[in-house]
């Protein structure tokens, strides 16, 4: 094994272990193997009930390929890009994103505040309505005035200063309101004026994520397929490997697909944090030290 | 009817989810653009996209188009002109000159 980084495990008890391959086959501690995994995901400190892991902190392969047991699920492409990326597959999409990226930095949205928007927004429509009421209250007395002035009754005198003076007093009022409504019209209309030329930008940074997305996608893509041949070679290892030990796994558990394509993955990896590998797994690819050779990467047995 | 347009991710993600989920109420879809009905309905969907990503969403009230209200005649007449023309090649500018047909620099420059 080419110079695999140590790992140094302690369990919540005090109990350590060390090296690139730490067997936990036999040890009397219940440790579920997704407390290992969780462990070294997360690396130090860790809480006093948890174990913790001493090892170079894991590269994004590890979100797919950490364990290996029957009945792990992979995603392959993704996991596959993962693996291009660790070992540093340049793609041409790289230095297109680095560019997208860098505008999208430079890209800065107007600020018009949403709440001034909303506040704009509301005094207009209250203007507006109060405007509306107003004016017909105008017309209700304008019409009592003109009724009483057509009125030959004594009280009429009487009767026609009172609807005089309300309708002055409705005039002045919606003279006031017209005022409000005009400014509050205007400022709703600066500030629309505002937000339209913000989505100019806005509608520029969405272009930009959307090509960022793009460019990931066919990064992720060219890195997976830079990666294919590799990982059939590795598969083709794996599979041998498991159909020439008799028995393969034990009990009746079968290496099923999907777990042949994780120990793929994860012997074309480059990987210096520890992956937990199940027990049976790692007798059926011939023992603990069988199994880091093959994985080339420091291992927990649990 | 009301014609929302999304700004982000997100908010066209959202309004994604709304046209799936309220199709009674969705009149078109156009990517990350919608025209809702116009209904009481249709303004909840609105506000609450509004509510929910602010200014990455857009909300406008449309309605129907009349030339004959809405344009000045001689825009009206011009384009009517332009659109039976005798030589499909001619572009506006060259159609125009020499007529009593509004200059497009002067159209663009007018508000309706």
């Amino acid at each position: 094994m080419s110079d695999t980084p140590a790992v140094l495990l302690r369990l919540p008890d005090g109990t350590t272990f060390e090296g690139p391959v730490v067997d936990l086959r036999g040890v009397d501690a219940d440790i579920p193997s997704a407390a290992i995994r969780d462990a070294i995901r997360t690396g130090c400190p860790t809480r006093p009930d948890r174990p913790t892991v001493h090892a170079p902190l894991p590269t994004r392969v590890h979100r797919h390929v950490c364990r290996l047991t029957p009945g792990v699920s992979v995603d392959r492409h993704a996991a596959l890009a993962a693996v291009g990326a660790a070992r540093g597959v340049d793609t041409p999409h790289c230095t297109d994103l680095a560019g997208v990226k860098q505008s999208l930095r430079e890209v800065s949205v107007p600020t018009v505040d949403d709440a001034d928007l909303r506040a704009a927004r509301r005094r207009a429509a209250e203007a507006g309505s109060t405007t509306e009421r107003l004016r017909e209250r105008v017309a209700t007395l304008r019409g009592r005035v003109e009724a009483r002035r057509g009125d030959g009754t004594e009280s009429r005198d009487d009767a026609l200063a009172e609807a005089e003076a309300s309708l002055s007093e409705a005039t002045r009022e919606l003279s006031e309101a017209s005022t409000e409504r005009v400014a509050a019209t205007q400022r709703l209309a600066a500030l629309e004026d505002r937000a339209r030329q913000a989505r100019d930008t806005r509608e520029e940074r969405l272009r930009l994520e959307d090509r960022a997305e793009n460019l990931r996608r066919a990064r992720r893509g060219a890195r997976a397929d830079a990666v294919e041949s590799a990982f059939h070679d590795a598969r083709g290892r794996i599979e041998s490997a498991l159909d020439g030990l008799p028995g393969g796994l034990d009990d009746g558990v079968t290496a099923d697909d999907v777990l042949r394509d994780a120990l793929a993955i994860a012997a074309i990896a480059p990987l210096r944090a520890p992956v937990v590998v199940d027990p049976d797994v790692a007798t059926a690819l011939g023992g603990p030290d069988a199994t880091a050779d093959r994985l080339d990467a420091p291992l927990v047995i649990g | 009817m009301l014609l929302v347009v999304t700004y982000s991710r997100r908010a066209r993600e959202t309004l994604r989810n709304v046209c799936r989920s309220h199709e009674e109420t969705v009149v078109r879809r156009f990517g990350r653009a919608a025209l809702l009905r116009e209904t009481e309905y249709g303004a909840f969907l609105a506000c609450r996209l509004r509510e929910r990503h602010a200014g990455d969403v857009q909300v406008e009230r449309t309605e129907p188009f009349n030339e004959f209200a809405d344009a000045p005649d001689s825009v009206r007449e011009a384009a009517v002109d332009y659109a039976q023309r005798d030589s499909p090649h001619t572009p506006y500018g060259r159609f125009a000159a020499g007529t009593d047909h509004p200059d497009a620099d002067d159209m663009r420059g007018s508000e309706l």
